[in-house]
């Protein structure tokens, strides 16, 4: 059954990514400041591509080159993309309330929770969400936490999870396999 | 014994910029072992890693002003050498390995405790993707750690500490589960 | 393994050396490419001296250039970081969904 729901999702995003039309409501959310963090955190990413940089960052894609190419494809229709990343050499070190505010945004109409994983022996918590809005997709929220780190990714724009599943296997993109000799 | 091998490599660098001969041929030699290895672990061949450190010194050669320092050297044959065969590799397409007789024949060469262990770790490298073929061939052949493998490969760390890890999964379950099959047998 | 297998894997891939006399093909290479370089030189130190004249021109329209083009690297690269980190949390979803799914029945029933 679950392995149906996961093709079952898949294709609802193929669908809801088949065009970007005008959009009825921004799907950026409000991330907050993480003021002090930094100093606290071991690592810590953050990354802003607001259209202009995505459109310059696009420029610098080589088309010649496949996995340059795989990643115009996916992100053709996507308007910004903006990533929080904080590591911690201990538990629970960052404000879980800020996290939670995050999340509450996405109880706002039009963003459906696509998957929830929650492992208690890894006390890790991952909820996808959709912003989906007269049958397309505008935004892509992604929020991971562990006691020692918490991830907040956010795509505004029509994102194409096919595609972006095609990256696999390039630039460090997870699901690594040994390639079968011929 | 050649005098120019006994000049330091600050020293080859300046009388190679200055136009001698011996100095830069007395740096091939000294440089020859890593850049040929890095080809070979990333090519699987050594006609086709022969051909490819050819051309990183060439290109040495004809970039040789702006190499300052042995540091610096060092660190550019290396970028050079790996991102060549990267994009070879790339433009072949061909990203499986051809049977690895010369690797075989290194193994078996040395003096280790399980040389069919190690030629198959060589085997199952020579079948990782390139990028990262590239990061476990510079983390465990060269010694390099992941920040200096990300300004070679022009990775961010993040994507070098994933590469690592998870080459390092797959290699150790396929080595295992090798050797149980052999075991078996 | 009676080893440290990163240790296994640094003795499995440690440095070779190319076959004798590589340092002599390399030296007669580049006298091939010097050789062939000298004749373009001549040919071309008149063109160079023209084009010198109007690349001073130009000078501050490259650094701008330069500049920009050193933005659009880094943002390429924080945009192969962003979707790399994306791909990692998707695929602990994914693999989250698959671990939780029972092998499919083999009668064809789809369920």
């Amino acid at each position: 059954m679950n392995t149906l729901l996961k093709q079952s999702i898949l294709a609802l995003c193929g669908m809801l990514s088949l065009c970007a039309g005008a959009l009825a409501a921004d799907g950026q959310l409000k991330l907050p400041e993480f003021g002090g963090l930094s100093d606290k955190a071991s690592e810590v990413v953050t990354i802003t591509l607001d259209p202009a940089l995505l459109g310059l960052a696009a420029r610098f894609l080589d088309p010649a080159k496949p996995e340059d190419a795989a990643v115009r494809e996916a992100i053709a229709g996507i308007k910004g993309i903006y990533v929080r990343k904080y590591v911690f050499d201990t538990d629970f070190v960052y404000p879980q309330a800020d996290v939670e505010s995050v999340r509450k945004q996405l109880s706002a109409p039009g963003w459906q929770r696509l998957v929830e994983v929650r492992s208690r022996k890894e006390q890790q918590k991952v909820d996808i969400y959709l912003l989906v809005e007269q049958e397309r997709a505008n935004g892509l929220a992604i929020i991971a936490s562990q006691p020692r780190e918490f991830t907040i990714v956010n795509i505004v724009g029509s994102i194409d999870m096919k595609k972006l599943h095609e990256l696999e296997g390039q630039f460090g993109i997870p699901k690594l396999e040994l390639e079968q000799k011929k | 014994m050649k005098a120019s091998d006994t000049w330091s490599a600050d020293e080859l660098l300046t009388r190679a910029r200055g136009g001698e001969s011996s100095a830069f041929a007395t740096l091939v030699r000294r440089y020859q072992r890593t850049v040929y290895s890095i080809a070979l672990r990333m090519l699987s061949d050594r006609h086709r890693a022969e051909d490819l450190a050819q051309e990183v010194f060439l290109q040495l050669y004809r970039a040789i002003d702006s190499i300052d320092s042995e540091t610096h050297l060092a660190f550019w044959l290396r970028k050079v050498a790996v991102n060549r065969a990267i994009d070879r590799m790339r433009q072949e397409s061909r990203h499986d390995s051809e049977p690895l007789t010369d690797a075989v024949a290194v193994a078996d060469e040395s003096t280790e405790e399980d040389p069919l262990l190690h030629r198959r770790m060589a085997e199952l490298v020579a079948q990782l993707p390139p990028a990262a073929r590239a990061v476990v061939v510079l983390r465990y052949q060269e010694d390099l750690d992941p920040v200096d493998i990300a300004s070679t490969l022009d990775m961010s760390i993040n994507t070098v500490k994933s590469h690592l890890k998870r080459s390092l999964t797959l290699l150790r379950a396929r080595v295992q589960g090798t050797t149980i099959v052999e075991d078996i047998r | 393994m009676s080893k440290d297998f990163e240790q296994q894997l640094r003795e499995a891939l440690r440095p070779v050396d190319p076959e004798e006399g590589f340092e002599l093909r390399v030296m007669a290479r580049i006298a091939r490419e010097r050789s062939r370089a000298r004749t373009k030189v001549t040919r071309w130190v008149s063109v160079a001296l023209a084009a010198s004249v109007v690349f001073a021109a130009f000078l501050g329209a490259h650094q701008w250039q330069l500049r920009r083009e050193q933005e659009g690297l880094e943002a390429r690269k924080q945009l192969i970081e962003a979707l790399r980190l994306t791909g990692e949390k998707l695929d602990i979803a994914y693999q989250a969904v698959n671990r939780e799914a029972p092998e499919p029945a083999d009668d064809g029933s789809g369920a």
